[in-house]
């Protein structure tokens, strides 16, 4: 029997993102399930962006520390070393402002972001803290100053998207909209958004991330959910670009710092690396176009099967 | 169709804070209004109600039997407040119900208290460890529910088979799934089995105005399928119950029907 | 994939006579689902539907065996493309490579035998060995087999020959064992088919590209194998993706039974990091077997996780196991929180405390894995359910102070503990993870206070 290949019909598509002012990424815009080349468009790659602190981070495991100590008191250095590593844009995050860290003020941020913006002509994700009445309180002041960059800015969540959308609108920046872990939630959070004229083609979705072991499955399904209703199901509300906010996630489990090498584990470098990339590289599978990760090596890992997925498409 | 009020419910904070109370008004005033809405039957749902449940069912009987001439569907996990109901229960107004057995064997008590008492029992389709995932599960745990009850000498017409809706706010995919499970349900038997839902779950945790709307089409789509029985609040489907009733020819159509 | 109770129910006759013993159509389905009953005891059933329950019994993806009595190892079986759907049946297996002239084959061995990690109340490890043909040379492989059985006796197999001969000389040494033969493609499909029949093993089939394994998965059924698995030699990470979706596809969505097979996959990668990549899209994406060229316990342990948690059932909902759990470095003085065992509500509150800073006892309880409302209408997170899980945890030994907080949802039973855990005394949490910190910050500043 002669095997015709099977393909899915797509009746919706994810919108492109384009973000930075100077230098400019673009992610999303495919019209078909995760690097099924041959049945739909994939205008882009997915993004990696990487993470960077505002402030000394307090939680950073051993690895990180390895990478990162040198320059993590300064926000700007800590970018530049990013860039070196082959940063194609960064994810730069509040933690200073969380009230279980120093609890800074939105005038400070705002002044670290303008020296940031200066030196810094990366693409950049702002995040706030996932404290929700500081972050409502902070990024619309982050927003503003970052006028005219071209940012994406994150989180909005169900208790503060009010604020936080009519800034980033404002600003005229993309928005992260994150729900926890449910396809309905996700659906209802863009239709509050985007009622408030916020425009659907500059949202991306969190469906909220998990690390290998911790929850994964949830976040896997979750997104696969969420693509085929864009995607096949065609629901306009749940084709938006999505994020896997990986390193987060990551970077606090067990398995990430556990030192006793002799154990069944194994050596920590390694393990701590795989953790962070297994896990980016099967939210990518599972549908996200971006990613917000950490260690450098990790990074080359998933660049690389990128690279490996990629090289079908042309045949 | 058999309609239950469901509005005595320990979730309810005023019903909550009158059991507590021991106030019999709010629960005659409601009790009453079921009843002229058009319920058949009222539930009192007391809760896990460890400590007195026993005194607390006793009274809820007594008390709501004093305000309406009808049967008690008895809601509880506490088998002791469960006999307490059936014991004092006036089965002259009809025979009471009880809600509920499943396939756990922690709940075949009230298979006995059936069969001691010559209630009728509602059998939830669930058995320990988790929810059914659809209606064939469903199904199979029926089967199994059935051939408990008959261990225990209870007639097959006495079982009410509950498929247990689910919120359409985290599991839209269940809905059908009962639905498709009621009308399996009646084929297990012949005569058919009867069937019940608990109906208001399906809109548990969506907006408030969204739950009659919600409700009402779902009951349609359920009363088609054969549903013998509902737990409802009466006053919310008592247009859909007539309308469905219209439409499936079991009443003749009358441009008042509604007033009736 | 044999016939649910209800489609065998649709081709029945629904009149309800009642010859079979039953009283209807549908109670006897069930029965003949569940093997309790047989069809020819329905005198009215059709020759349709007996031939249709004989063909059912194959599914759309067959399901393989293989290995020995006591390591009995299941491939294939899978009934649905995405993990949301239905819970994917038969973990993907791990195996090793092992070349027959490998000259330390005996460490190699023992890296399998010495896999296993405990995970989540699962054992769980490298289940098979693929003894690879390396040397193209008989004796060799006879001696390498020879060494395999002597220290792993029990060790499911899987036999990578370059010819029947070689084929024949193993299985005839192989006793107790059912183990895979690969090695079969279009110059060689007869003659390895007759082996594979003739010893009743399964066959792997290899050919570049989906298209060109139908051929041979086609002509090795004519030839009376069964039991087939399909390699179609990707070397890419898209080619694995594309050929693994097409297989799938082919045999859920359009029933295509030449392509109804579980699927070989051999990893590759210029490391261990990129090999555990290539394995990592494998058990996402539909491969049964995963041929590793080297273990590594870090390898080895993300691997198990994430086979693990794709395998996990989407429909219970994941439950942690009862007990109490540690939130940072808590001490006799820390905040004891009790709810239940729903893994979305573990998450959240375990992830909201972290996010205090402050460390915390963490009482996980039994509930079937229930959200705490529903836990407790259901009577799993009642009063008296609380009070025996807290005198049973060993906690007071743990605290030099006796307070218990409960979700706000259960306010309700703070009286009813307090009547039972003698000596207790109940605090009310918050009803939303998210008002966690902010409530513990009070909490032990109030208590300093106190
Ligand atoms: S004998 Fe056959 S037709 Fe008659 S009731 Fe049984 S299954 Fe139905």
């Amino acid at each position: 029997m002669k095997f015709s290949i099977i393909k899915e019909s797509y009746t919706g598509s994810v919108p492109e993102i384009t973000f930075g002012k100077n230098r400019k990424v673009s992610f999303g815009g495919e019209k078909s399930l995760p690097f099924l080349f041959f049945e739909g468009e994939h205008p882009h790659k997915p993004l990696i962006s990487f993470e960077v602190q505002d402030s000394p981070p307090q939680d950073y495991p051993k690895e990180l520390a390895k990478v990162y100590s040198s320059v993590w008191d300064d926000p700007v250095r800590w970018a530049k070393l990013c860039e070196s590593f082959g940063a194609e844009a960064i994810a730069l995050r509040l933690m200073s402002i969380h009230p279980d860290t120093t609890d800074a003020k939105a005038e400070d941020v705002a002044d670290k972001l303008k020296k940031f913006l200066n030196e810094i002509d990366l693409p950049l994700i702002i995040l706030g803290c996932n404290h929700t009445e500081k972050d409502a309180e902070v990024l619309p002041i982050v927003s503003d100053v970052a006028r005219g960059f071209n940012c994406i800015i994150g989180k909005a969540q169900e208790g503060n998207y009010k604020t936080i959308a009519a800034s980033a609108m404002a600003g005229g920046h993309s928005l992260i909209a994150m729900s926890e872990l449910d396809v309905n939630l996700a659906k209802q959070l863009n239709i509050l958004i985007t009622q408030m004229g916020f425009p659907a083609n500059k949202l991306i979705i969190d469906p909220m991330c998990s690390a290998l072991g911790y929850g994964f499955e949830y976040t896997y399904s979750v997104m696969e959910r969420i693509r085929i209703a864009g995607l096949i199901q065609g629901d306009p509300m749940l084709s938006s670009p999505m994020v896997a906010d990986v390193g987060f996630y990551v970077w606090k489990t067990k398995e990430t710092q556990a030192e006793d090498e002799n154990s069944q584990w194994g050596s920590l470098h390694e393990r701590g690396i795989i953790w962070e990339a297994v896990t980016a590289c099967s939210f990518l599978l599972s549908g996200a176009e971006l990613l917000i990760m950490r260690h450098p090596e990790a990074v080359n890992l998933v660049k690389y099967f990128i690279e490996d997925l990629i090289s079908t498409k042309e045949k | 169709m058999l309609i239950i009020g469901e509005r005595l419910s320990v979730i309810s904070k005023v019903v909550r804070e009158a059991m507590e109370k021991r106030d019999a008004e709010p629960i005659k005033r409601i009790a009453i209004e079921q009843w002229k809405a058009g319920a058949h039957m009222i539930e009192a749902n007391i809760g896990p109600a460890e400590d007195i449940g026993d005194e607390i069912m006793e009274w809820m009987v007594r008390t709501i039997q004093e305000a309406v001439p009808l049967p008690v569907s008895l809601d509880t996990t506490n088998p002791l407040a469960m006999e307490a109901g059936l014991k004092v229960h006036n089965n002259e107004f009809g025979k009471p119900l009880i809600n509920s057995t499943s396939f756990d064997p922690e709940r075949f008590i009230f298979l006995e208290l059936a069969a001691k008492y010559n209630a009728p029992v509602i059998a939830l389709t669930v058995g320990k460890g988790g929810l059914p995932r659809d209606a064939e599960e469903r199904v199979e745990i029926a089967l199994k529910l059935l051939e408990k009850a008959q261990e225990y000498g209870i007639s097959l017409e006495d079982i009410y088979l509950d498929p247990l809706v689910l919120q359409i706010a985290t599991s839209q995919s269940q809905a059908m799934e009962v639905v498709k499970a009621v009308r399996l349900f009646r084929e297990l038997n012949d005569p058919p089995m009867k069937t019940i839902v608990g109906l208001s779950n399906l809109s548990n945790g969506c907006p408030k105005h969204l739950r009659p709307i919600l409700n009402k089409h779902f009951l349609t789509l359920l009363m088609y399928e054969g549903l013998s029985a509902a737990i409802v609040n009466p006053e919310e489907v008592r247009e859909t119950i007539k309308t469905v009733n219209v439409l499936t020819g079991k009443t003749l159509y009358a441009h008042s029907y509604l007033e009736i | 994939m044999a016939l649910t109770g209800i489609e065998i129910f649709k081709l029945l006759p629904k009149t309800n006579c009642k010859k079979c013993g039953f009283p209807t159509c549908l109670a006897f389905a069930m029965k003949v689902a569940q093997g309790q009953a047989k069809i020819e005891d329905c005198p009215e059933a059709s020759e349709e539907i007996k031939s249709k329950l004989r063909d059912a019994a194959t599914p759309p993806i067959i399901e393989v065996q293989f290995g020995t009595d006591s390591m009995k190892l299941k491939i294939g079986g899978q009934n649905v493309l995405f993990r949301h759907e239905k819970k994917f049946l038969n973990p993907t297996v791990l195996a090793l490579e092992v070349a027959d002239d490998d000259s330390e084959i005996e460490t190699r061995i023992d890296e399998v035998l010495n896999s296993s990690i405990e995970r989540v109340g699962e054992t769980l490890r490298i289940e098979a060995i693929y003894l690879k043909n390396r040397s193209a040379d008989i004796s060799k492989y006879r001696d390498a087999l020879e060494r395999i059985l002597k220290k792993a006796p029990q060790i499911p197999l899987i036999l990578g020959v370059s010819s029947s001969d070689i084929a024949i000389d193993s299985l005839s040494i192989l006793k107790g064992h059912r183990p895979i033969l690969h090695g079969a493609t279009a110059e060689n499909i007869e003659e390895m088919a007759k082996v594979a029949a003739k010893f009743n093993v399964p066959l792997v089939v290899s050919a570049k590209g989906v298209e060109a394994v139908i051929p041979l998965t086609e002509k090795a059924k004519a030839l009376g194998v069964g039991d087939l698995i399909i390699n179609a030699e990707p070397k890419s990470i898209g080619e694995l993706l594309r050929d693994n979706t097409f297989i799938a596809r082919g045999a859920l969505k359009k029933q295509i039974r030449s392509v109804g097979y579980p699927i070989i996959t051999f990893a590759w990668g210029k490391d261990d990091f990129y090999e555990t990549i290539v394995s990592t899209v494998g058990i996402l994406k539909y491969s049964s077997i995963l041929v590793l060229k080297r273990t590594l316990p870090w390898k080895n342990l993300a691997l198990f996780t994430i086979r693990q948690n794709i395998y996990s059932d989407p429909q219970v909902p994941m439950q942690v196991k009862q007990g109490i759990y540690r939130v940072g470095e808590p001490d006799d003085k820390s905040p004891f929180i009790v709810t239940t065992n729903f893994a979305l509500t573990y998450f959240l509150v375990k992830g909201e405390i972290e996010n205090s800073k402050i460390p915390v006892w963490l009482g996980i309880m039994d509930c079937d894995g229930l959200s705490v409302l529903t836990a407790w209408a259901a009577g799993k997170f009642s009063a008296s359910k609380i009070a025996q899980f807290v005198k049973e945890s060993g906690i007071e030994e743990k605290l030099n102070h006796r307070e218990l907080i409960i979700p706000g949802y259960v306010a309700m039973l703070k009286a009813s503990i307090e009547d039972k855990l003698s000596g207790w005394k109940v605090v009310i949490g918050t009803k939303e993870a998210s008002g966690i910190p902010a409530f513990l910050r009070n909490y032990v500043r109030s208590k300093n206070d106190r």
